[in-house]
């Protein structure tokens, strides 16, 4: 039956385009496609198509088109060259990746006498689709009822709030407002309304995940007008989903890392892995570009290149696409201007104004416009471009409309990493002993962080029964002071105990030199300026780093000691300077 | 915490707050306190070592750094309290300033007036919204200046320039000189952002080609900038599809205008005329909350330090007058409109009883015209005008109305500059 | 004919230039510093010089300078880098005599900072 349905949607897809797309489907139902398409969009269909097929496991999309140039690294070379360098290391654990997925199992995985480390092809954590998120802790109701993300979702979103206590991180349980504008969709919503609090809508299959979602509260127009003054037009009504949180994703993704590096789990940082080592179907090490690690256990959280590291291991049975996504921060003269994210609920009003509509916030009550989603085969390819910023834009001005485009400070791009199935892929290799796959990590990754990484704890501790905790495990951090969140008086007191707390090194975002040392002997340092950008928000504000990136340069220079030349922007040869106008 | 009281606080150590405070002193004030971020005074201008500065007031063109040190001069003679590496976080409605430092922690300060002369910024890539990936190597022009004038540093090898105001041109000369390879400057708009002279002596000199019409759309390199693109644009500014070329750089420097710093002001919800982007300011250049005057770039970008040294020296005795209790705020005032071709005027509004005998105004033209005549028109009489041969928007006029032609009951001025009839 | 660009002042003034009869005639200008201006471009170009030397054991790394007077234009890139070759040491004021007689052009270059 699987089969034959694939065979006619590959049949239907060579007949209406000129392609010559074949399939393979494999004893364990992973389809495997080949074949070259016009556009890379027809691959991504393809893919999603044939995923969606009843039985399908997952989908290896071996598909190009003619409008991309693959980019197909050899590391074969390197690979000899790091063996014959015979530097070695020894570990239980390695987890490739310091996303959000890596940094939460790092720190699930500290609490035990494992010895951990966690391998980071760039600079810093959160370099990739963490860092481009818009924080939102979704409650949980878009995802699609039965599947792995739906069940993380809603469990990671109740874990928060511990969470957010053990780490010291800011979570803003503000809720998310879903409202229509149209008359015609009174009655559809009161249906709803109705199902939800008499519980019979969790029999319905399509609606069953919507209506676990805990602390759903129905709105009516003024109620949805209190809450929101400013928003678009006159809202007829709506729910509100109280269980939505708000937070930093970069500053819950460090809390992680800092509490898992205080606990003993090792960062390296600008290492990437070009190649695992098997020894009858055991994981035995891995290779990098500096050094080959020993180790039992392999945990895959690599993002987009989940695919490309499972290949390592010969059991690659999904394939990872890029969906790149922008957001526009609005400048801080909004700040309050929205209580909550808001999104239209109505297929009628987003018809209305032809893209949908949603805005978010962040936890500081700053305004934030998208993100879109668009395909694209580049894996590095964060460029954001005018047809996305008129998207955001659109999305963002169809419930906040007095908000102009000029107000926008500053716009950036992250990539998510989805498979076909468009679910998490959370669990043991089934071929290959020792090695975790957490693949597929995308919206709601963040939100589901601390629920993915207790399930790969548990998928452990069914491997290894030996685990202990350890006796000096502490799941408590305590965050660094925030200058601008301070009193006068407790500031003064600060700057008396260290002065470097009394020099402004940003003066947009108030950010003090001591806060910026802080950064670089953080336990996660802080060695770009981005990296301090993100852990102290120097530079984030109006003038975008023209002030004080000089000086936050300078003062990494100073405290890494090193040449000011040597000092980048965002890791690799990323130099800010490029050498000093006279010898 | 310490606490004091001084007369008047000048916040900012640059051209506009280095007159102000002489003058306040000038005037008899002696409780005179400049708070400066910086370890020294003059503020952009110690970065500004080109020459040009200072030919009205001081009929020579000086370096920026030497206008600067004639007030810097001026200001020690004078024993002006100075509070350098001092950065104020807060002011409060009933003026009352938070400043800190290092050395003294936070210290409130109770002020008779406050003087805003905290300058400009640089406009950002995001505002000036280029696509693409976001390297290193894309810098604003004035931190280019900084790294190279100050630090000693390149920041570059190849560079492109986005935006003809003065200050890309003046650092495509001075990249030049400093043996980067400037690959053109390119404007946005039909005409150049700066000076006509700037053209012939930062590139026509060098041979540096600008390309007008043309912009940046693009930048190329996931790390460090590898490339832009260019392309042309039509009269709606839209790109031209087809005109696009990549230009190879390693350094992208943008020179896409500057806004007034107002980030202190805010904080006091002072009305802000969103056409200057500065505070809205009366006769002396208080603002709209009593007592706090505005001076030079906080208020309008303006395209010559001289005339910032005169708004700050303006705002320096209406401070002094304002805390010796000679300024009447009462009614009746006069509004100043920006009418045919007029992009904003300066002051935007004034109180006849309170002028001294010349009202300068400071405006700029919407577009270049030629042959016209400037007026400044009241009720039912003109009170000003003049002829000029050709007028440009980069180029801010700067007219005097005397005084006392302006009659009390007016309760507008609108300034045009209109084409002279050909007869 | 010739056309330059007057850089006197903010004013820029188009100046056309013409050679009768032995003496250069300038038309365009509104003052008489343009008028010397346009002959001196007509028969040899001069503009100030304004660069940075390496200074030592200051905050700032660069000391801005000047020239005296106007140098020949077709000399500004040979005599900018004969300046980068010159440290000087604090304290310097501004004013003192950084090089005398630049590349025997009589001009000299001088500080145009204090810097202790």
């Amino acid at each position: 039956m699987m089969e034959k349905r694939i065979r006619k949607i590959i049949a239907d897809m060579n007949k209406i385009a000129d392609y010559d797309i074949s399939a393979s489907v494999s004893r364990d139902k992973i389809v495997t496609l080949n074949g070259t398409a016009l556009y890379w969009k027809q691959v991504v269909d393809a893919g999603h198509k044939v995923a969606n097929v009843k039985g399908v496991r997952n989908v290896v999309n071996d598909m190009i088109s003619k409008d991309i140039k693959p980019n197909i690294i050899d590391y074969s070379k390197k690979i000899k060259e790091v063996k014959n360098n015979s530097i070695s290391e020894s570990c239980d654990v390695v987890i490739i990746g310091a996303g959000i997925s890596g940094c939460a199992i790092a720190r699930n995985l500290s609490k035990y006498n494992l010895n951990v480390m966690v391998v980071e092809k760039n600079s810093d954590i959160a370099e990739e689709a963490t860092k481009a998120n818009n924080g939102n802790i979704h409650p949980g109701v878009l995802a699609k009822p039965g599947t792995l993300k739906a069940k993380l979702n809603l469990r990671g979103n109740e874990m928060y709030t511990k969470l957010s206590e053990e780490l010291d991180f800011e979570l803003k349980r503000t809720g998310s407002l879903l409202v229509f504008y149209n008359k015609k969709d009174v009655n559809k919503f009161k249906i709803l309304k109705f199902l939800k609090y008499t519980g019979i809508g969790k029999l319905i299959k399509p609606l069953s995940q919507a209506m676990k979602v805990p602390g759903m509260k129905w709105l009516n127009t003024k109620e949805v007008r209190e809450l929101e003054p400013n928003l678009k037009g006159e809202p007829i009504g709506g729910f509100l989903l109280t269980t939505m949180g708000l937070v930093e994703p970069f500053e819950v993704c460090s809390a992680l890392a800092e509490n898992a590096a205080e606990n003993g789990v090792t960062f390296k940082f600008n290492t990437q892995i070009i190649d695992i080592v098997k020894e009858k179907e055991s994981i035995k090490e891995v290779i990098t570009n500096h050094s080959t690690i020993k180790c039992q256990t392999v945990i895959n959280c690599a993002g987009v290149y989940a695919d490309n590291i499972a290949k390592m291991v010969d059991d690659c049975f999904y394939t990872i696409h890029a969906r790149r996504g922008a957001i526009a921060i609005i400048d801080k003269n909004r700040k309050g201007y929205l209580n909550t994210p808001v999104g239209l609920m109505s297929d009628s009003d987003r018809s209305n104004n032809s893209k949908g509509g949603g805005a978010s916030v962040t936890p500081e009550g700053n305004l934030l416009w998208g993100p879109n989603a668009v395909e694209v085969y580049d894996k590095e390819d964060k460029s954001v471009d005018a047809v996305d910023m008129d998207y955001i834009i659109k999305l963002g001005r169809g419930v906040t409309d007095e908000v102009k485009k000029s107000e926008i400070i500053t716009y950036f791009a992250g990539i998510r990493a989805a498979d076909y199935k468009e679910d998490f892929i959370v669990e043991a290799s089934r071929k290959v002993d020792g090695f975790i796959h957490v693949a597929g990590i995308q919206s709601p990754g963040l939100a589901s962080a601390p629920a993915i990484a207790e399930m790969v704890e548990e998928i452990l501790f069914k491997q290894n029964s030996n685990l202990e905790i350890k006796s000096d495990y502490n799941p408590i951090r305590v965050a660094k002071p925030k200058f601008r969140d301070l009193s006068h008086e407790e500031q003064d007191k600060l700057i008396k105990k260290n002065p470097k707390y009394g020099n402004i090194v940003c003066r947009c975002e108030l950010i003090t030199e001591g806060e910026i040392i802080d950064a670089v002997h953080s336990p996660i340092p802080a060695t770009t300026i981005d990296a301090i950008k993100r852990r102290s928000r120097a530079g984030m504000g109006r003038c975008q780093g023209g002030f004080c990136g000089p000086r936050v340069l300078e003062i990494i220079a100073r405290e890494l000691e090193i040449p000011l030349t040597k000092v980048t922007l965002k890791g690799e040869n990323s130099y800010v300077l490029h050498r000093q106008s006279r010898v | 915490m310490n606490k004091r009281q001084v007369d008047v606080v000048i916040i900012g150590g640059g051209p506009a707050g280095l007159a102000a405070a002489i003058e306040v002193k000038k005037q008899g004030i002696d409780n005179v306190l400049i708070i400066e971020r910086d370890s020294s005074l003059g503020g952009i201008l110690q970065q500004c070592i080109h020459d040009g500065f200072g030919l009205h007031r001081f009929g020579k063109r000086l370096s920026g750094c030497e206008y600067a040190d004639n007030f810097i001069v001026e200001v020690k003679e004078r024993k002006i309290e100075i509070a350098d590496k001092t950065i104020v976080i807060e002011i409060t409605k009933d003026k009352v300033i938070y400043a800190m430092n290092e050395i003294d922690g936070i210290t409130e300060i109770k002020c008779g007036a406050i003087i805003l002369a905290m300058g400009c910024r640089e406009r950002t890539r995001s505002q000036a919204f280029i696509w693409g990936t976001r390297p290193s190597g894309v810098l604003t022009a004035g931190t280019v200046q900084r790294y190279i004038n100050i630090e000693g540093y390149l920041p570059g090898e190849k560079a492109v320039i986005l935006g003809s105001g003065d200050i890309g041109l003046i650092m495509a000369r001075r990249m030049t000189l400093e043996g980067i390879e400037v690959k053109g400057v390119y404007e946005l708009m039909e005409s150049p952002g700066g000076l006509t002279r700037n053209i012939a002596q930062c590139l026509v000199d060098y041979n540096i080609p600008l390309h007008l019409s043309t912009t940046v759309i693009r930048t190329h390199g996931n790390k460090k900038l590898e490339g832009v693109t260019v392309a042309k644009v039509d009269k709606d500014r839209q790109v031209i599809k087809g005109s696009e070329e990549y230009i190879e750089c390693d350094l992208l420097v943008l020179a896409v205008g500057l806004i007034p710093e107002n980030e202190l002001s805010n904080q006091l919800n002072i009305n802000i005329d969103t056409r200057t982007k500065g505070p809205v300011v009366d006769e002396y250049f208080m603002t709209s909350m009593e007592g706090v005057f505005a001076a030079g770039n906080v208020v309008t970008v303006f395209d010559l330090v001289d005339y910032v040294s005169l708004t700050g020296e303006l705002a320096g005795r209406g401070a002094a007058k304002y805390v010796k209790g000679q300024l009447k705020m009462d009614k009746p005032i006069t509004r100043l409109e920006p009418g045919e071709n007029v992009s904003f005027v300066v002051p935007q509004y004034v109180r006849k009883h309170n002028l001294e005998e010349k009202l300068p105004l400071y405006f700029r033209v919407k577009q270049k015209l030629e042959k016209v005549e400037v007026t400044a028109v009241g009720n039912d009489e003109t009170y000003y005008k003049k002829k000029h041969r050709v007028v440009l928007p980069p180029e801010m006029l700067v007219e005097e109305i005397i005084s006392s032609n302006i009659k009390e009951g007016d309760k507008k001025i609108t300034v045009n500059v209109m084409e002279v009839s050909k007869e | 004919m010739k056309k330059f660009t007057c850089i006197v002042c903010p004013v820029s003034c188009i100046l056309s230039v013409d050679e009768k009869d032995n003496e250069v005639q300038v038309n365009g200008n509104q003052c008489k510093r343009g008028r010397v201006f346009g002959v001196n471009e007509y028969n040899d170009p001069k503009r100030m010089i304004t660069t940075t030397v390496k200074i030592e054991n200051a905050k700032i790394k660069r000391l801005p300078v000047i020239s005296t007077d106007e140098i020949p234009k077709s000399r500004l890139i040979e005599l900018a880098k004969e300046l980068y070759k010159i440290t000087v040491d604090t304290p310097v004021l501004r004013g003192d005599i950084i090089v005398k007689n630049i590349g025997e052009t009589g001009v000299d270059i001088i500080a145009t900072r204090t810097i202790i």
